[in-house]
């Protein structure tokens, strides 16, 4: 979100947070996946229900947060945070250190969100603490999923939805441009963002979540290769062109002169596409399993037939 | 793997309050879990807790067994004309039962369900299969089960095999058991469907065209003791060793399976051999053998009581009893049995065991039917196992065990045919048996005699036009 007084810095500023935050995040995610194995329960793995479900969280929390007081909703999202962080933190670094970590990296954001904010160098810090947050969120939510079973599949079609979603609660019912409103200038922030003279750009925990992902379910699926693929797909359909629109049409400045980029549209599809493209060209996906098993081996472009005889 | 949670969530509660368990979602489980498996190549941590009761200590054991018991006995009074009547009959309330009470309740036996079987089925029940003992030591039982009955233990049968590696997707499971019992051949083949592995029931065939089916072919068999000796004979004799084998387990159920036995099969077939306790009347309770050769009893389906023999109550340690099985509701509606006095007889442990399975209560293994004991004097008893481990402990390695035996002058007469006491004499026989506990003096018959001399599940030989192969070759 930035104001729009001069077109050059907004934009650049909108383009580095987003590819700089987008490729952090993702390449956090590949470290994650490769080296910690997180808890997971006796029975279950990732399916089409749980997309449903997630979904319908994705639908529903944002309109609960609407019409949240301020103070429940920021109680709404500390929790959040530090559940993704416990949950992230503690395979790596175990339950004490853990609490630690957490419970300071928690209360330096209040804190800095409470008493920074009167400043451009208070607003850049408390970005970058704040960004410290959402990346590890975004990090340890890609990997749980992705380690509990999601599959590229999955991930694809849940692309797919949310670029209807993302165009819809943009440009129909601006639900998306009121909750960053909602948010900025308050602990939790769910952005990764920075702030240079009058200027904030940001983008969202929900994009660079579905970034991570598809990234490492690519990984995952069909190694290396698939994965570098996705990164460029994520790169360029979900920061370069969210971040490049505004300057060729004004369409996503709303009422407040703020920029409003449904970044999902523009990945969404392309990421359907490319899931498409590796089923065709390499078969069908690797199981966690078969992953673990083969760590840094792309999947052979000929898929062999497995043989079923009594 | 939320809908994973709330399907595990829906199983306990039933196992927990004995209400009836919701089959689809049981059998989606069991998809849940081969999912996992897939996906992961195992089963996460603590994941045999998702169906085994926590019974850590005796207190839990006793308050599960008492409520359970309370709930079977209180539908049993209102729904099953049988124990309806005996209840009244015997003043027992089944309102207040629980596992001190039930000691006041006399057993039911098979000839209660022999003579009366409709009054056992439970008003509004629905009998879907009827399955047969199969009558090797007496008239054959017919016992009806509903399809809920059948889906559960399926259900729970094929996620305990997940969850215990004992049956995956790309297995090959071989049933080699009577195909009048029904219930087990169609358990093994629900229990396949719903892991996806493959199942080929055979039933009791000529033993080479079973080899021929499991050569190279099955991962699994379920078979009797008695065939497995013959396969174990048959296979010998062409020359088969474990390379000519994919197997990687063999499920032994019913009969007495002798440590000759098991061990040449181990290495004929190149699979460890599991003896298992399991009786059509008393499905879906079950006892599991561990390393120690103790029979663990299935806590969570059913209550399971040693009764003395001579006495009738509890057995004491070291002392020889009858196995009496209760199977819980929510887990047996149709046809049950409260108390059912098996008959197979096993000896109370002296005392703790410190076996794999130390938490789940044991006896021995199963020693045989309470009628094939035999009283040489008052104080010494020889049961059936003590029989088929010594006979089939011979050099000639005559199996399955053919033999008759009974008391004769205060000391044990054994009939054997010829083949079975091959190059032994008179005195080496004596002590052949004196080393293994049996005073016996040996009378030898002609071989023809042998299939006369004691009857096994093996001697249930189905036909074919293409193979006619006589009874017990």
């Amino acid at each position: 979100m930035s104001t729009p007084t001069s077109a050059t810095l907004p934009t650049l500023l909108a383009l580095c947070v987003a590819i700089t935050g987008t490729l952090i995040t993702i390449a956090l995610c590949v470290l994650y996946l490769r080296r910690v194995r997180m808890d997971r329960p006796a029975i279950g793995t990732f399916n089409g229900s749980d997309i449903v479900v997630l979904f319908g969280f994705i639908v529903a929390l944002p309109l609960f947060y609407l019409i949240l007081p301020l103070t429940p909703l920021l109680v709404a999202l500390g929790l959040t945070f530090t559940s993704a962080l416990v949950i992230g933190l503690r395979p790596m670094i175990g339950p004490t250190a853990t609490w630690i970590v957490v419970g300071i990296v928690i209360a330096a954001n209040i804190w800095m969100g409470r008493t920074m904010l009167g400043t451009v160098v208070g607003w850049q810090l408390f970005w970058i603490e704040n960004d410290i947050l959402v990346v590890c969120a975004a990090v340890t939510t890609a990997n749980l999923y992705v380690q509990g079973g999601m599959r590229l599949r999955h991930v694809a079609w849940f692309g797919l939805i949310l670029a209807v979603y993302d165009a819809i609660f943009t440009f129909v019912w601006p639900v998306t441009n009121t909750l960053a409103q909602r948010f900025i200038g308050w602990p939790f922030d769910p952005s990764v963002g920075f702030r240079i003279g009058i200027y904030n750009a940001t983008i969202g925990l929900g994009d660079l979540l579905v970034y991570g992902l598809f990234v490492i379910a690519a990984l995952k699926a069909y190694g290396p290769r698939a994965a570098r693929g996705a990164t460029i797909i994520a790169v360029l359909c979900g920061a370069v062109v969210p971040a490049l629109l505004p300057v060729l049409t004004d369409v996503f400045i709303d009422a407040r002169t703020d920029v409003i980029v449904p970044a999902q549209a523009a990945f969404g599809p392309a990421a359907f596409l490319y899931y498409r493209w590796l089923r065709r060209t390499y078969g069908a996906e690797r199981t966690m399993a078969g992953f673990l098993g083969e760590l840094d081996v792309d999947r052979p472009s000929t898929p062999a037939l497995a043989a079923s005889v009594p | 793997m939320l809908e994973t949670g709330v399907r595990q969530l829906r199983m306990a509660l039933s196992m927990v309050w004995g209400r009836p368990f919701h089959t689809d979602s049981l059998t989606r489980l069991v998809a849940d879990a081969v999912a996992t498996i897939d996906e992961f190549g195992e089963l996460g941590l603590e994941a045999r807790e998702v169906i085994e009761t926590p019974f850590a200590d005796d207190a839990d054991r006793v308050d599960h067994a008492d409520r359970s018991l309370r709930r079977t006995a209180r539908r049993l009074a209102e729904l099953s004309p049988f124990y309806a009547e005996w209840f009244a009959a015997h003043g027992f309330q089944a309102r207040t039962a629980d596992a001190t009470t039930l000691l006041g309740l006399p057993v039911t036996t098979k000839d209660h369900l022999m003579s009366r079987p409709r009054d056992f089925v439970c008003r509004g029940s629905q009998p879907h299969l009827a399955t047969r003992t199969t009558g090797t030591t007496g008239r054959a039982l017919e016992v009806w089960l509903s399809r809920y009955e059948l889906e559960v233990a399926a259900a729970l049968g094929a996620l305990s095999a997940v969850l215990h590696d004992e049956l995956h997707g790309g297995d090959l499971m071989q049933v080699h058991v009577s195909s009048r019992a029904t219930a087990a051949v169609q358990l093994s083949a629900m229990t396949c469907r719903l892991v996806g592995a493959r199942c080929r029931v055979l039933g009791i065939i000529a033993v080479d065209d079973a080899l021929d089916a499991l050569a190279g072919s099955a991962t699994t068999m379920s078979v009797n003791a008695s065939y497995l000796a013959e396969l174990v004979v048959a296979a010998q004799r062409r020359g088969l060793g474990p390379a000519d084998f994919r197997l990687r387990r063999i499920d032994c159920v019913s009969e007495i399976l002798s440590p000759a036995v098991r061990a040449a099969a181990e290495q004929v077939l190149g699979a460890p051999v599991s003896d298992n306790f399991g009786m059509t009347e008393v499905i879906p309770v079950t006892g599991t053998s561990c390393s120690a050769g103790h029979l663990h009893h299935d806590l969570t389906m059913g209550h399971v009581e040693v009764l003395g023999l001579r006495s009738g109550v509890a057995a004491m340690p070291g002392e020889l009893g009858t196995l009496v099985v209760t199977p819980y509701f929510p887990y047996r509606e149709c046809m049950p049995v409260l108390r059912y006095d098996t008959r197979d007889v096993v000896r109370q442990l002296p005392g703790p065991v410190d076996c794999e399975q130390a938490g789940i209560p044991a006896t021995s293994a199963v020693l045989g039917k309470a009628t094939q004991l035999i009283e040489v004097t008052p104080e010494r008893v020889i049961t059936p196992r003590e029989l088929v481990e010594a006979v089939e402990d011979l050099p000639s390695r005559p199996w399955p065990a053919r033999f008759h035996a009974e008391p004769e002058d205060g000391r044990l007469r054994i009939d054997l045919p010829a083949g079975a006491v091959a190059g032994l004499s008179n005195a080496g026989l004596t002590d052949h048996f004196a080393e293994r506990g049996l005073d016996a003096q040996v009378r030898v018959l002609e071989d023809h005699r042998a299939p006369g001399l004691r009857r096994v599940r093996s001697d249930l030989r189905e036909l074919s036009f293409a193979a006619a192969e006589p009874v017990g070759a």
